[in-house]
């Protein structure tokens, strides 16, 4: 039989100037600035509502009790949907067509949509680093950012007593949500030493602003005299069927062990860009510490054309540079496509970015993940949770001499569970890194399990 | 730069190199494989892991000319008897499953060519069934109402593609052979009777090469002065998440290429040889979305649950055909000692054609006839049949 043809084109597609994929600070800035440019733009976002995960919004009886939560989000996203902008909710982008700029996507009714736009500009954001230790696939384990949504847009404690661990300048805001939500924080817990006067961070003394956010934040854990450990790291999460007890060791081991019973962890190693719709759409990366960065001009251009990215997708600074990014890139995409009215960003807004991008490579630098977190890991310890493959699995796999960290992957099944190796590939990586070639996992079609009738470009009751 | 010799060099560690170096390594010779990058990674490694034991009858979409299944069929057989312990074999688990298959037709010219298989198959020695679409369905309610027969087979299976060259290749380990992955050959040289072998970092000296490279098996042989006319194309699969026990047989249609089944990790694997957008021999050759949907929409037709499953993954890969779609085995004329294996359904054949090298190389003759299957036809001036 004949496969020429297509069999059936995947649902209609939308033409459009500028496919904004990710509704958060950065898609929803250029998708603005682009509007009232008076480009055709269309946003999609897999949440029921736009604001990406900094702009989470409250919700029915929470909203109605404590009020908004970060209304400038609020005002941001009225003024999107005011400005024309297309935003097509519950959206996921799953793939890209042949043409790679053809955005495939599976819409709310799991109906299959593409869309056909000029620009593509990437603002899926990142997603935290979560990096395997022993018992992290224990409920109670969660991650920083999980804690501080159920804190914050929810208003539920993530338990009655939590350890927040992992590194970065996130862990404090985190730990003072959870103390306003009534948890008590045994312990912040970070890895690297970043509070302790140093030439690194005597860096962070020429941003100020940033300086008396953080500053703020401690005064908040001295009042409530949480202690905050430098140069610790959480080893061992236990408990029969939920988290009852965590582990810390100092890093270097120099002082003994210390254990806290908690009902809660959590803990990260910062965040990452989220780059497979970027990599689908052809834009070369760069391996940073075991991470994948797209390469651009610094104002959003990748390196595959009419495809840009900006906020966390292009690296992460946090939502004050991802904003910035936004509007410049959204001045890239207006100049490329000969918008009327296209103009360079401001000078200000530009130099803005500069010293935003400055401070996250100050804070790169002071919250690094150390190697030994991976490379000092157990044999039992489970690295891909979707498949249960542990380090020693892995390891022998890798010892057998001939594997590369793909065929790790095939050996071991590590990576091919439902989140693609989305959490699990870097510490893979890093367990198998000295053989073969170091190329990381593929990015690949589906981006996340899409629908089989989605796929094959059918609504519900097409197929009998 | 060091010279070794080795009894035997096998070039490629794909599921047809690993099984002729651990069946060689274990009669004794000292074998070393050579493989340009990781083992299982192309066509072995990407491949449906079906063992088709029932005639082969479809052909991949776009494929020109059927394969000789009654030709194929004496192999089939041979070979599902060494699957049958295999397992105990290589003392691993390859996740074989022989749950029995069946392959469905849609219309009456498809169930007329079903009672025909059936009859040629009753003919070699093969047991099968013919249902109608209602008997079939009672044994298989998954089956859409569009099924108006099936020949059962219940030999069928697959067996987990990802395990099975690993598992032979470290039962030849066991027996001495000398696995180097990284290891792309650069040259090929003879001297006299002897063959020199040739990667960046040695060179080996043997009487006997195994050119098991699959879709690049045209490059080695090159390599080693013949040009082999192969025809390599790159196919498709696709994963679903992961669901409950739902199906135990191998499902394919006889009209077109299909093949669905549940392995046991829980996955419904998709396929049918859909071809990729391109085959890559220097990357990853890239799924198609055409195919995709062709063989999505093709497999829910038939099994309509599938539809309400996730699809979580979807890859390409290669495949070592030949222009007469029949594999190729053999010494490769003029070049004595220099051996050939490959070409379409290796993984069902796969522990056939290893006993069949080793028979050759000790200079005896294999299990069954495969004279006609040599390389002589596919050699550049020889006129290709079809």
């Amino acid at each position: 039989m004949s496969v020429d043809g297509d069999p059936r084109p995947a649902g209609a597609i939308e033409r459009c100037d500028v496919a904004v994929v990710g509704g958060g600070p950065a898609g929803l800035s250029a998708a603005l600035h682009l509007a009232r440019l008076g480009a055709y733009v269309i946003l999609l976002d897999e949440a029921e509502e736009l604001g990406g995960q900094y702009f989470k919004r409250r919700q029915g009886s929470v909203l109605a009790k404590h009020g908004d939560f970060r209304p400038e989000g609020t005002s941001l996203i009225s003024a999107v949907r005011a400005s024309g902008v297309r935003c097509w909710t519950e959206c996921s982008v799953w793939g890209v067509g042949e043409d790679e700029r053809t955005l495939l996507v599976a819409g709310p009714e799991d109906e299959p949509r593409s869309v056909s736009a000029r620009a593509v500009l990437v603002a899926t954001g990142g997603y935290e680093r979560s990096i395997p230790f022993s018992g992290w696939q224990l409920p109670g384990v969660v991650t920083p950012g999980y804690a501080l949504h159920l804190a914050t847009c929810d208003r539920i404690p993530v338990g009655q007593r939590a350890v927040v661990a992992g590194t970065g300048p996130f862990l404090l805001p985190v730990s003072c949500a959870l103390l306003d939500v009534g948890v008590e924080v045994a312990a912040v817990v970070e890895v690297n030493r970043p509070y302790r006067p140093s030439l690194r961070v005597a860096a962070a003394l020429a941003h100020p602003a940033r300086l008396a956010e953080f500053a703020s934040y401690r005064a908040v854990l001295a009042r409530r005299k949480v202690p905050l450990l430098q140069g610790w790291q959480v080893v061992e999460a236990n408990g029969s069927g939920a988290l009852e007890r965590v582990r810390i060791e100092s890093v270097g081991g120099r002082e003994a062990g210390r254990e806290y019973d908690v009902d809660a962890l959590a803990v990260a190693y910062g965040f990452r860009p989220a780059t497979e719709l970027v990599r689908l759409l052809g834009a070369r990366c760069e391996v940073r510490q075991g991470d994948l960065f797209p390469r651009t001009d610094g104002r959003g251009r990748t390196t595959a054309e009419g495809v840009y990215v900006a906020g966390e997708s292009a690296g992460i600074a946090g939502v004050h540079v991802a904003r910035l990014r936004g509007e410049v890139t959204a001045a890239s995409i207006a100049a490329d496509l000969g918008l009327p009215g296209a103009a360079e960003p401001a000078r200000a807004t530009l130099r803005r970015l500069r010293r935003g991008e400055a401070f996250s490579a100050v804070t790169a630098d002071l919250y690094p993940v150390p190697d030994s977190l991976i490379s000092g890991l157990c044999d039992g310890t489970v690295i891909c949770r979707c498949e249960g493959v542990t380090a020693g699995q892995i390891r022998a796999a890798d010892a057998v001499g001939w594997n590369d960290r793909n065929s790790v992957k095939g050996a071991t099944r590590a990576g091919m569970g439902p989140c693609q190796g989305r959490e699990c590939a870097p510490a893979v990586a890093a367990l198998c890194g000295a053989s073969g070639s170091t190329e990381p996992f593929p990015a690949r079609m589906p981006i996340k399990p899409v629908p089989i009738r989605v796929a094959m470009g059918e609504s519900a009751e097409e197929v009998s | 730069m060091t010279t070794s010799t080795a009894d035997v060099v096998v070039i490629g560690a794909g599921i047809l190199g690993a099984a002729a170096a651990h069946e060689l390594a274990a009669a004794g010779h000292r074998v070393v494989v050579l493989e340009r990058r990781a083992p299982n990674r192309e066509g072995s490694g990407t491949t449906a892991g079906n063992l088709h034991i029932q005639a082969i009858h479809t052909r991949r979409p776009g494929q020109p000319i059927p394969a000789d299944n009654r030709r194929f069929l004496p192999l089939q057989l041979a070979a599902s008897q060494l699957w049958g312990d295999l397992e105990d074999r290589l003392d691993a688990d390859l996740e074989v499953r022989r749950n029995g298959g069946f392959m469905v037709a849609e219309t009456a010219e498809q169930t007329r060519e079903l009672v025909e298989k059936n009859r040629m198959e009753a003919e070699l020695g093969l047991r099968t069934e013919v249902l109608d679409g209602t008997a079939a369905r009672s044994e298989l309610p998954l089956l859409s109402e569009r099924v108006v027969a099936a020949t059962w087979c219940e030999l069928d299976g697959y067996a987990n593609p990802l395990l099975v060259a690993p598992a032979y290749l470290t039962a030849a380990r066991q027996h001495g052979a000398v696995v180097r992955g990284f290891s792309p050959v650069t040259r090929i040289a003879r001297t006299g009777r002897t063959w020199q072998v040739s990667t960046s970092d040695g060179t080996w000296s043997t009487p006997t090469v195994i050119n098991a490279a699959g879709p690049w098996i045209g490059q080695v042989a090159e390599l080693g002065g013949t040009r082999l006319n192969m025809t390599p194309v790159a196919i498709q699969m696709h994963v679903t998440t992961r669901v409950r026990p739902i199906m135990r047989h191998l499902v394919q249609h006889i009209g077109e290429g299909m093949s669905v089944k549940q392995v046991s990790a829980g996955h419904l694997l998709i396929g049918g040889g859909w071809p990729a957008e391109r085959l890559d021999l220097s990357g990853r050759s890239a799924p198609s979305l055409a195919s995709m949907r062709g063989n999505l929409l093709q497999a829910a037709r038939i099994l309509p649950f599938l539809a309400d499953l996730q699809l979580l993954r979807m890859w390409a890969g290669p495949l070592a055909a030949t222009p007469d779609e029949m594999p190729v085995i053999g010494e490769v004329p003029g070049a004595p000692g220099f051996f050939v294996a490959g070409g379409t359904y290796a993984f069902t054949l796969a522990p056939l054609w290893a006993s069949a090298l080793a028979r050759l190389v000790a200079g005896g003759s294999p299990p069954l006839p495969i004279d006609d299957l040599g390389p002589a036809r596919l050699c550049a001036d020889a006129a290709v049949t079809s």
